[in-house]
């Protein structure tokens, strides 16, 4: 079938059809991206703590929105290439414009992994710390020791290696609730026992009721044969033969764990399998038992209404009847509603440290609580062992610093009238809690230095307003935030601090504001410089940890957001570009005027992607 | 549209000058953010320098459209299509701050300025 108006414009509109189509959809993204910057807008315009401005490395984002504008430049000419029948130069343009869609993603891709490498810990009275989380080992004497990399903790052999941004905690006792339980957590705490040599059994005899289809004897108990016999096996050795015919009403799913069983995720699907099957039981008899008790009801009560005979009928009543048995065991009155287990509690032996991710947890763990609560209801707790180490271990975050941000406590200080400054030098980090106070206070004094020198340079630039008041002072950024890129300049001119204005000052800055041209990572003696003295943030001041992901605040979360879908519109201008470049030669061979109309579509939407980039650099890098 | 070839010939000169005002005018969103004397407004970042990044921004962004995109000389339609995305784009941003001014008042608020806030509640046990 031939496609009407491909190469031909139509005479209606004087284009051809694809163009129209290109156009409307363009339209849409023109809402969809229109949507997505006001939301960025109103998350800047009413964020409730101090906006990360400038964040980011400027000059990943630079180089980038040069290879954009570059390959917005040669789609033109490999469409222009076309126009003009020219297959080889096509060819070369188009291959540059797929090669820069490459380098974006690659630059992008650095930009992100940095961000998925770097710890961020928001403690109780608002400092910020940012860095690279240690690594930690349990070692095998169940001792947790800190190193600064993973190859470090792994040479220590003590087991597999994990961020300091976990929970530690030994448990005496796990309870796992047997509908809810969380496989892949199970297996993770197995295997974490068992590098530890620890086993987790269950602490106690388990009998799980199932689904008892009749209750009015052993004539109907739906346990037959061999099944029957073991179960009944198992239930002697847990009842003892005066119980042997209850035992046997236990019905369908019914099942016995004996103290001592290993934990496996099998047995807790099994567990649950009881367990549903014993409120399917109860959900039944409950409906059976008001039914009689209506029946009843109105038997009594023929003459009064059904909104009088209702609180008569409850069901309630019923169900706290006590069972009767006669002597053979079965029931022959009263309650048949069983009684449900829903947790299975296993206990380790010996008590070894499990690492738990913070996502796990369900809400703050405290030591003098003594236990620890998942979101799949696991509860892992210390018991009567805590005094022999037992419960919550020392978990802090401890990390190489790269800065310390005091932006959201100052501001939090001016909400609650206080000085910044001062809430600033009690806080934590400058407290003798801290073992490395010693050292920010050095680097404190040493940046507050610096910060009277930028004043008194911007006065003394800008002059004074009417009021006396400096027209130009530090940002709250320069004022309240200590990146390891101001402490290069300190550490390298050997002495307490090196300001503007002194010589050699100027080759040490940074090119960019934000230091990303500064000295790089890999260079030893920077390497050294780069690092802030250590911190071990206690797990009780840690009020979030986080990567520089979209959980740590609405910046990043809309920075993901939109860089991700515009990383997601180059992937795919790229593949249909690709497209046009490798799987085309045929159609150019045959219509080429064609191929030069869908390769100025493809060209179109490959424009706006840069368009949209031509925003989102400013907006997120600069601004 | 460039039809002719001439005219295609042409109009690369075009892109390429139009590429290299990119590039400079990306340089100068840059210097503007980051060298101080080129610093507006106050020390360091603020309004101004939003204002200032957004106007180049929009240049380089209108650049794009009108040269590379051949929006300086389209037909009509598609002009209709693009106006009324972009229509359609600015109601999705009023309509995001319209829910920002909802005067629905929260729990017990005191000061009464519609949005809700803990400290002001009055705890009324």
């Amino acid at each position: 079938m031939e496609i009407p108006y491909t190469v031909t414009a139509r005479k209606d509109t004087g284009l051809f059809n694809s163009k129209v189509g290109i156009w409307l959809f363009l339209a849409s993204e023109v809402m969809l991206f229109g949507g997505l910057f006001s939301g960025y807008v109103f998350l800047r315009i009413y964020a409730d703590y101090p906006w990360p401005e400038r964040a980011l490395p400027i000059v990943p984002g630079l180089i980038n929105t040069f290879v954009l504008i570059g390959s917005s430049v040669t789609v033109v000419f490999a469409w222009a290439a076309l126009k003009m029948r020219e297959w080889r130069r096509f060819q070369i343009f188009m291959g540059i414009t797929i090669a820069c869609a490459g380098m974006f993603m690659v630059l992008k891709g650095i930009e992100y992994k940095a961000k998925w490498e770097h710890q961020a810990v928001r403690m109780d009275d608002f400092a910020i710390i940012e860095g690279h989380a240690h690594y930690g080992a349990v070692m095998e004497n169940g001792e947790v020791d800190h190193f600064h990399t993973k190859l470090e903790a792994k040479k220590a052999g003590g087991g597999k290696p994990f961020k300091t941004n976990k929970i530690l905690f030994r448990p005496a006792t796990i309870d796992f609730s047997v509908v809810r339980a969380h496989e892949p957590w199970i297996a993770e705490m197995l295997e974490q026992a068992g590098k530890r040599k620890s086993k987790l059994v269950t602490s106690g005899d388990v009998f799980f009721y199932g689904h008892i289809e009749d209750y009015s004897g052993t004539e109907s108990d739906p346990l037959t044969g061999k099944d029957r016999a073991k179960q009944e096996a198992k239930i002697v050795k847990e009842f003892g033969k005066a119980e042997e015919n209850l035992a046997r009403k236990f019905g369908k799913n019914s099942l016995y764990i004996p103290a001592g069983t290993p934990l496996d995720y099998g047995l807790i699907k099994k567990a649950r399998k009881a367990y549903i099957a014993g409120r399917a039981h109860n959900a039944e008899t409950r409906t059976a038992i008001l039914k009689e008790n209506w029946r009843r009801v109105k038997e009594i009560l023929p003459e009064k209404e059904y909104w009088e005979q209702a609180p008569v009928a409850k069901i309630d009543a019923a169900t706290q009847l006590d069972e009767q048995f006669d002597d053979q065991g079965n029931c022959v009155s009263g309650s048949k509603v069983v009684s449900l287990v829903s947790t299975l509690s296993f206990r380790m032996d010996p008590p070894q440290p499990l690492v738990i991710k913070r996502s796990w947890i369900k809400r703050p763990v405290k030591a003098k609580d003594g236990k620890a609560e998942l979101r799949d209801d696991t509860t892992l707790s210390a018991g009567d062992d805590q005094d022999q180490g037992a419960g919550l271990l020392a978990s802090p975050v401890a990390l190489s610093v790269d800065a310390i941000d005091f932006r959201w406590m100052a501001q939090k200080a001016e909400e609650a009238g206080k000085e910044p400054m001062e809430v600033i030098e009690q806080s934590w980090i400058f407290s003798k809690d801290n073992k490395h106070h010693g050292d920010y206070e050095q680097i404190w004094k040493v940046h507050k230095k610096r910060i009277g020198e930028l004043e008194q340079e911007l006065a003394d630039k800008y002059g004074k307003d009417a009021e006396g008041k400096p027209k130009r002072v530090p940002t709250e950024t320069d004022r309240y935030r200590v990146t390891w890129q101001d402490l290069v300049h300190y550490a390298r001119a050997k002495k307490d601090s090196l300001m503007p204005g002194d010589a050699g000052f100027d080759e040490l800055r940074p090119k960019f504001w934000d230091g990303f041209a500064g000295p790089n990572h890999k260079d030893e003696e920077i390497h050294k410089l780069h690092a802030f003295p250590e911190l071990e943030v206690p797990h009780h001041k840690v009020s979030m940890q986080s990567m520089f992901t979209p959980k740590w605040n609405t910046y990043y979360a809309i920075y993901f957001t939109l860089t991700g879908l515009h990383g997601l519109h180059v992937i795919g201008g790229a593949i249909v570009l690709g497209y046009f470049l490798f799987f085309s030669k045929g159609l150019y061979r045959r219509n080429p005027e064609w191929l030069a109309n869908r390769v100025e579509i493809g060209g179109l939407f490959w424009h706006f992607v840069d368009l949209v980039w031509i925003f989102l650099f400013p907006i997120l890098y600069l601004m | 549209m460039a039809d002719t070839l001439e005219e295609i010939q042409k109009a690369q000169k075009k892109y390429i000058l139009i590429g290299l005002i990119l590039f400079v005018f990306t340089v100068v969103t840059v210097a503007v953010a980051t060298v101080p004397w080129l610093d507006f407004g106050e020390h360091g970042f603020d309004s101004k320098d939003a204002v200032i990044g957004l106007i180049i921004a929009s240049f380089k962004a209108s650049l794009v459209g009108a040269i590379f995109m051949h929006l300086n000389h389209e037909k009509k339609l598609i002009y209709v299509v693009l106006v009324l995305g972009v229509i359609m784009g600015i109601v999705l941003v009023v309509l995001t701050g319209w829910s920002f001014e909802d005067p629905i008042e929260y729990g017990d608020s005191v000061e009464g300025d519609g949005f809700y806030n803990p400290a002001e509640t009055v705890n009324q046990d």
